[in-house]
């Protein structure tokens, strides 16, 4: 193994790492306001991606796409899946955390666990019909028969540079991806919104107590946790090129892994898990023989390494329960 | 309702009761898709009603005042409702998965139910056993019961294993942990041409008893049985036989330190529980359970595969689980059992199974999150028909 087999994979391996990296930081962001895990994140991804190839596909066959610049078509894409998985984060809320918020933990874990299940299986058996359905009407397609419902891989549109090369198209994703990281950690830290929520992760009651709006801000962390979510899925789709409706527990339980190994409460930990389990993948995949087989076991036992011997994550405070 | 459910607390209605629940469960698998639904929903809207007004307490009660009735005319309905299936294959074969099911969720409940230990791993476990069995028969020539004994043998190994995280974590990240050992668990197979890759192993051998086979049509007494129905008294005699063990080990002391370390792990070690040991145990005591479930699955499909053990599969235990009750045995068995029903009759619209199971897990979450028939208050005195506080004398109003 050369060191330009090892340059080659960088870019690949940072970008997968960007992708879990979205997904983690949903996922902190929810732990911290809420102390519950959302499972659903990475299914909410994935509808995410869908919803962008569901408006590209309506969109072009509608002929607006082809009269906009590549630019503004992009961001009015992105703004669609942000709307639409900010909502839906919105309804996990409703349907999965809030009835639980007085039960045990387990509750809302299971409950999300289904309502992630939903959400992929409506994905699979209702989009191909319907977007290819309401395709074909908008160009006018006199019997719209011909549309085949089904459970296939769904296609996703080059979006990203589509004439440039991997190499290019990978960098520009980093680019973006570190520009959505400044912007939130900006947020975080300098914004009286994202203090509140560093807050309530730190002291619920007291933030309670101080003046803060708790449920005003929870609504908010889900909105923003949607939005990121969103852009995780289209960066995953424009990466894979191809997404599945069952795609996204695979996607979120790696998201979580990667919460984990960070650090359940920490976004900078979250960076850097998502990071790690990036690498892992990609290297196992790219230097070991057979190394695709394998990849995903290995990123396994390395998170089960992990919560074995340091729960707490890379960057988390060890807790001691106290009685 | 109190002289209802006085009548109830006799012999014969007890009787009765067991009467009306198995032609119930009859009428549930022998009817097309939509009357089944339709009784389904209506004795699970029932038993809730029931429920409301303290029915469903009184039946236990009554089960346990007339223990040898209740279990005679029990035992006789179990050896009559194969029988009363006669040579509907289908009815037969869904019965059977039902009855596995019933099983797997049995070991489930160890961890999940008794000790507040969320585990995503039950197929994993049964994967075990079923595995087991298909590597003795096929590439070994062995029979079935040698690969059943490797399956216990290897799931209390998985067992230690999975359990061994649990000593130094819990809560989501030991939910995370057996999410990955049964993601890890089917990529393994999914790679190793040895486990038959992702094709599975078909041609598993078919369980013998003395010489007879279980999986074969017999023609007694003029009616040519289901190919299924000697299987289906074996695998009746395995749940007879383990759900008696499970409920044993709920009234044990192990049960009740189970149930300590689900309130609180730490008020248990003070009390002098060895936590570890417990925890260690409910996963080992599970897995067996689950791996015999696997390896009767083995025996009834004639074929293992990686899909067939997935996170999917996992995730409808759990869903059982929850919708029958948690901590509960017969619930357990009630949940596994509608469960079970439900999935296979939509066989036809195979797509729609997930959805289903991702709409009732939100649902009962919702609306009754301690399942259809809800873990009870454990009455010692009257099983043990021994009484620890003398029966109160009735009180005398005051004001009279």
């Amino acid at each position: 193994m050369g060191l330009e087999r090892v340059v080659n994979l960088l870019p690949g391996a940072v970008m997968m790492g960007c992708t879990y990296t979205l997904v983690a930081i949903g996922y902190c962001l929810f732990f911290g306001v809420l102390d519950v895990v959302v499972f659903c994140c990475g299914d909410i991804a994935m509808f995410g991606a869908f919803g962008i190839v569901g408006a590209y596909t309506i969109l072009y066959s509608a002929g607006l796409i082809q009269a906009l610049p590549l630019v503004v078509m992009v961001l009015l894409l992105l703004l669609i899946a942000a709307i639409l998985c900010a909502a839906l984060g919105l309804v996990s809320y409703y349907v999965s955390i809030k009835p639980f918020e007085k039960s045990s933990t387990l509750m809302p874990l299971l409950s999300t666990i289904a309502l992630g299940t939903v959400i992929k299986e409506v994905l699979g058996l209702v989009f191909q019909p319907v977007v290819n359905g309401m395709a074909q009407a908008a160009i006018n397609v006199p019997d719209p028969k011909s549309v085949v419902g089904g459970r296939n891989p769904q296609g996703m549109p080059h979006l990203i540079a589509p004439t440039g090369t991997t190499m290019e198209r990978n960098l520009i994703i980093i680019a973006i991806m570190v520009v959505i990281l400044m912007a939130l950690f900006i947020f975080l830290n300098k914004t009286k919104m994202g203090l509140s929520m560093q807050a309530i992760s730190q002291n619920r009651e007291l933030a309670f107590m101080t003046g803060i709006d708790v449920k005003r801000i929870i609504l908010t962390t889900f909105l923003i946790g949607g939005v990121l979510l969103s852009v995780g899925g289209f960066v995953l789709g424009n990466y894979q090129s191809i997404i599945r409706f069952d795609g996204g527990t695979m996607y979120g339980i790696k998201g979580f892994s990667a919460a984990v190994v960070g650090g359940l409460k920490s976004t900078w930990g979250a960076v850097i898990g998502g990071m790690l389990l990036g690498f892992v993948e990609v290297f196992a995949a790219g230097l070991l023989n057979g190394g695709t087989q394998w990849q995903n076991i290995i990123a396994f036992l390395v998170i089960i390494v992990f919560i074995i011997f340091k729960p707490e994550g890379i960057i988390g405070e060890k807790t001691v329960e106290k009685v | 309702m109190d002289g209802f459910k006085k009548s109830l607390d006799t012999a014969l209605g007890v009787i009765l009761c067991n009467i009306v629940i198995a032609v119930l469960v009859h009428l549930i698998i022998v009817m097309e898709f939509v009357p089944s639904m339709i009784i389904m929903v209506a004795v699970v809207g029932i038993i809730l009603v029931l429920d409301r007004f303290g029915v469903v307490n009184a039946m236990f009660d009554a089960f346990i005042h007339h223990k040898a009735v209740a279990i005679i005319s029990g035992v006789i309905l179990l050896i009559a409702s194969p029988i009363s299936l006669g040579s509907q294959n289908y009815a037969a074969h869904i019965t059977t998965t039902a009855i596995i099911y019933m099983i797997a969720c049995l070991g489930l409940n160890f961890q999940m139910g008794s000790t507040d230990m969320t585990n995503f791993a039950p197929a994993a476990f049964m994967g075990v056993g079923a595995y087991s069995v298909a590597l003795c028969t096929v590439k070994l020539g062995w029979s079935p019961w040698v690969g059943i004994l490797i399956g216990i043998l290897l799931s209390v190994l998985f067992g230690l294993v999975m359990g061994l995280p649990t000593l130094k974590t819990k809560g989501y990240y030991l939910s995370l942990v057996t999410m990955a050992m049964q993601l890890a668990f089917t990529q393994v197979i999914n790679i190793m041409p040895a486990l038959g890759g992702s094709n599975g192993i078909p041609g598993v051998g078919r369980f013998t008893l003395f010489g007879l086979e279980l999986y074969k049509r017999y023609t007694v007494a003029g009616i040519r049985f289901a190919p299924q129905i000697p299987y289906m008294f074996m695998c009746l005699a395995f749940l007879v036989g383990l759900t008696y063990v499970a409920m044993r080990v709920y009234y044990s002391k192990s049960g009740l330190s189970l149930n300590t370390i689900a309130q609180d792990d730490i008020a248990a070690n003070c009390m002098g529980i060895n936590v570890s040991r417990q925890k260690l145990f409910a996963f080992v005591i599970g897995g067996i359970f689950c791996s015999i479930a696997g390896s009767l699955f083995a025996g009834l499909d004639s074929y293992v595969g990686p899909e067939t053990y997935s996170f999917s599969k996992s995730l409808m235990l759990i869903c059982m689980l929850i919708l029958g009750g948690m901590d509960n045995s017969i619930g357990i068995i009630a949940g596994a059992f509608l469960l079970t029903i439900i999935s296979e009759k939509l066989r036809d619209v195979a797509d729609f199974q997930q959805l289903v199971y991702g709409l009732i897990l939100v649902i009962m979450l919702i609306v009754r999150p301690n399942g259809i028939i809800p873990k009870r208050v454990r009455n010692y005195c009257g099983i043990t028909k021994r009484s620890v506080v003398r029966p109160a004398e009735p009180q005398k109003n005051p004001a009279e």
